[in-house]
Formats: C-alpha cells, structure tokens, sequence
C-alpha cells in the first residue's frame, strides 16, 4: 500500500480531524513527515480531479470535508438538524474567553457590562469552553479556555488563526486596547 | 419586544429596541455611534440623560436585567458631576471619562471580534463531513405505499379464531394459590417414590404464580430439613428428595438416600 492510500483510508473513515501522528500510528511505514508529505500529495489530487471534499486543515489536524459549494445539496436532505449556530450573547462570552483565556467568569461579565453565568454555562455544555484552572485571586475562582472542538465549529487550525488584533478596525487599533495583554499569565482580577 | 423611545437632543426621535442590546454597554456604543459624537470626547451630560431615558423604559418592562443598566447609569452620573466640579489642576487628573472610554472601546473590540467568529462559523457550517446525513433516512409510514392485497386481508380474518367467550368482567381475585397447598404437594409426590422432578409439580398448572410458590413451598421445606433440593448446574432440572427422619440431623451434604437414575449430579454441586 501506498502512504497515501493508507491516510486516504483512515482520514476517509474518521468523522473527526486527526493529527499526523495520530495518522501515522496507522502503519509501521509512516511517520510525521511522510504523512505530512502525502497529506499535500491527497490535497492536490483532490483540487485536480475536482472532487467535492477536500482535504481541510482542523483542529491541528486534517479532516476530509465536502466543498462550501455543495451545501445547498446537502442541505436538501432535512432529515438532520443543520448545525447549530451560538446566539449573540454567546458567541461574544466566547470572544472574549478565547482572546483573554485563562480568564474567570466576574472579568468576562466585566467586559460585557452584564452576568454572563448562563452563556458561559451554556458554551460548556457545547463543549466549546472548559474549565482550565483556578486563579490565584480572591476565592480562587475558576478559569476558562477554549476546547479543541472550538477550534473545529469555527474551521480553525489554532488559535493563532483568530482574527488578529491588527486585522480589526483603524479607530480600535490607535488606542491602546488592552484586550490583548503583552504580558501573559497575568493574573486574573476580579472587579 | 420591549421597546424605548430614545430622545434626541434635536427634534430626531427615534425608538430603541431594548431586546436588541445585551447590556448597557452596547446601548452606550449604539448612542455614541447613532449621534456621531466622538468616542474621546463624549458629551457625558447629554449621552448620560439619553441613557437614563431609556433605563427608565427598562424598568418599567423587565426588573431582572435592568440591574446591569442601572450600574451603568449610576457611573455615568458620577462621570458627569466629576466633569462638573472643577478639577484642582488638569494635568494631574485623569479624564473621568477615560476608564469608561477604555470599557467602551474594549467592548467594542469584542463587538468586532464576535462578527468575524459568527462569519466563521457560518463559513466552517457550509462544510460538512462524514456522518452529516444518516446512513438510511426513515421514510415516515404515510410514504410506504401499502402492498397488502384486501383477499389476504380476508384470509387472515378467516383464519381468526375466536377465543372461548369468557366472562368479560374483570375480576380481581385474591391469591389462591398457598405455600401450605404446595408444600402438601410436594411432600404428597414424595409420598411413594423418593425423588421427583420440580418440573413434574408444575405440569397441571400454567400460571407462573404456581411455579413461585412451589419453588418457595421447596425451599421452606428445605429450610425445615424435610426435603433436600439438588441441582447439577444453573438452568438444569431441579430435583426433590425426600430427607429421612434419621437424617435430620446431618449435615446438608449427605447424598440423597436413593438415585433415581446415573444422571443425578454429585450431592456436592450442590446449589
């Protein structure tokens, strides 16, 4: 067999990304740089013979997955619920603990002006936060960070992959914003 | 939906929709960006009126999440008197305004940040992998076209017997079947022989209860050192032999006086 019939067969099978090592357990043959290497082979030869998945990079991993383009066909079989999307306040809870994290749930209610106890509960159970640690602050309150399956509802690779600071509007980037802290481990404060 | 009317400083009214904003912060943002004020010079006495205007539409709707609106009223008031007094020297203090400004901003950096996670995960939504759609899709049963023919309808109805009519009230009856009339039973099928099969004892009846109280009638008997019970293994026949007075006395591993036949298991795999 070769390398990347032997990946083209585990990534085909999984309905989860995988990581290369993960993939090369797969045969005594492989290693990262091989799978690597065959992972790129996989990706141009599904660009080429126009298949409609191609090979995306998730979660620090790889994972086959249909084209943006085919999901209105998809989407005609409504026998599945489609994927959930976060409500507002959600999603801004979750902006915030993924550039602040570690961050405790009294900073992340600070930022947003309001309690933020039910959203921060509900992103736990989407798998999508969890709980990291425990500040040295006051009470020793828990501190959250985002998941693995975070990365894959949102499509990225790491979170080197969320919108920089420097990609956001000119009139929040002149001023010093200290959303993104240079020094990091900082302690929470609780305010 | 809760609405608030907004009231302008000119002749512009416009209504807020509260429902809209997650917090105080927000409305703040969405009336310095709807009046075009700038965000480092903010007219605190003309912003804090209009916030205080909508706070109180709040109020008057919905008590729980007027909390977090109030606190923020609450500084923006002080804002506003630490702008009034007169500040002993300028360069010393810092502008009362800026730790708001500083919060605003921020916020509003998370406003922009969430727009791009929400465009992400519309964007990562469009792709989908193995297991999206399940294997086979159920039809429902209104989608199964009915291939049964009305003659084998008819057979089948045809081929119905009628139960034995029956006395169709229902009647509760209390338990006739006793320990004392099992144990009688069973010590009355010792009688001649000296072993018997449990199965045997059941055979005239067909209601469970009987096999329950037999086996419970066995193992009183048991208890009471009048019958011994021998099984070879789990789900094999369970036998009945009659214990003699003279081994009252021994102990439970003595063999059964008499084998009825080469099959009966050593007395000790007892069970």
């Amino acid at each position: 067999m070769k390398p990347h019939q032997i990946i083209e067969a585990v990534l085909f099978a999984s309905d989860a990304p995988l990581r290369s090592d993960e993939i090369a357990r797969a045969d005594e043959s492989l290693d990262e740089d091989v799978v690597e290497r065959s992972l790129e082979e996989l990706r141009t030869f599904y660009l080429e013979s126009e298949r409609a998945y191609d090979l995306v990079e998730l979660a620090e991993g790889y994972q086959i997955l249909t084209r943006p383009e085919f999901v209105p066909y998809l989407e005609r079989f409504d026998n599945v619920p489609r994927p959930s999307r976060l409500s507002g306040p959600a999603l801004e809870a979750l902006a915030i603990i993924a550039y602040r994290q570690p961050i405790g749930r009294l900073e992340v209610e600070h930022i947003r002006g309001v309690g933020s106890s039910g959203v921060i509960r509900t992103l736990q159970d989407r798998g999508l936060v969890e709980v990291v640690g425990r500040s040295e602050g006051l009470g020793r309150p828990l501190l959250y960070g985002t998941t693995t399956r975070f990365l894959e509802h949102f499509g990225f690779q790491s979170l080197e992959d969320l919108p920089r600071p420097e990609d956001l509007p000119v009139v929040l980037r002149d001023r010093t914003a200290p959303i993104f802290p240079e020094d990091e481990g900082e302690d929470v404060q609780d305010q | 939906m809760k609405t608030a009317r907004l009231p302008a400083d000119s002749s512009k009214r416009f209504v807020v929709d509260i429902d809209r904003f997650q917090g105080p912060l927000e409305l703040l943002l969405h009336l310095i960006r709807e009046q075009d004020v700038d965000i480092f010079d903010i007219p605190i006495s003309r912003i804090t009126n209009q916030f205080l205007e909508v706070v109180r539409e709040i109020e008057a709707h919905d008590l729980d999440s007027a909390g977090s609106f109030l606190e923020m009223a609450a500084t923006l008031v002080r804002i506003k008197a630490q702008m009034i007094l007169p500040r002993p020297s300028e360069e010393e203090d810092e502008d009362p305004r800026a730790e708001l400004v500083r919060r605003l901003l921020e916020y509003e950096q998370i406003r922009e940040i969430t727009l791009r996670l929400g465009r992400a995960e519309a964007e990562r939504a469009r792709r989908r992998s193995k297991g999206y759609l399940e294997a086979r899709p159920r039809p429902s049963f209104e989608d199964v076209p009915l291939e049964t023919e009305w003659e084998e309808v008819l057979a089948a109805a045809l081929d119905v017997r009628l139960p034995e009519p029956f006395d169709s009230d229902h009647r509760v009856t209390p338990r006739t079947v006793s320990m004392e009339e099992k144990s009688q039973l069973i010590l009355t099928s010792l009688g001649s022989g000296t072993g018997v099969e449990f199965r045997r004892l059941l055979e005239p009846f067909r209601e469970k209860i009987h096999g329950v109280m037999t086996f419970l009638a066995g193992l009183e008997l048991s208890r009471r050192r009048r019958i011994l019970l021998r099984q070879s293994g789990p789900f094999k026949e369970l036998w009945i032999y009659r214990r003699d007075e003279d081994d009252a006395s021994d102990d439970a591993t003595t063999d059964p006086p008499i084998h009825p036949d080469s099959t009966v298991p050593d007395p000790n795999g007892e069970r």
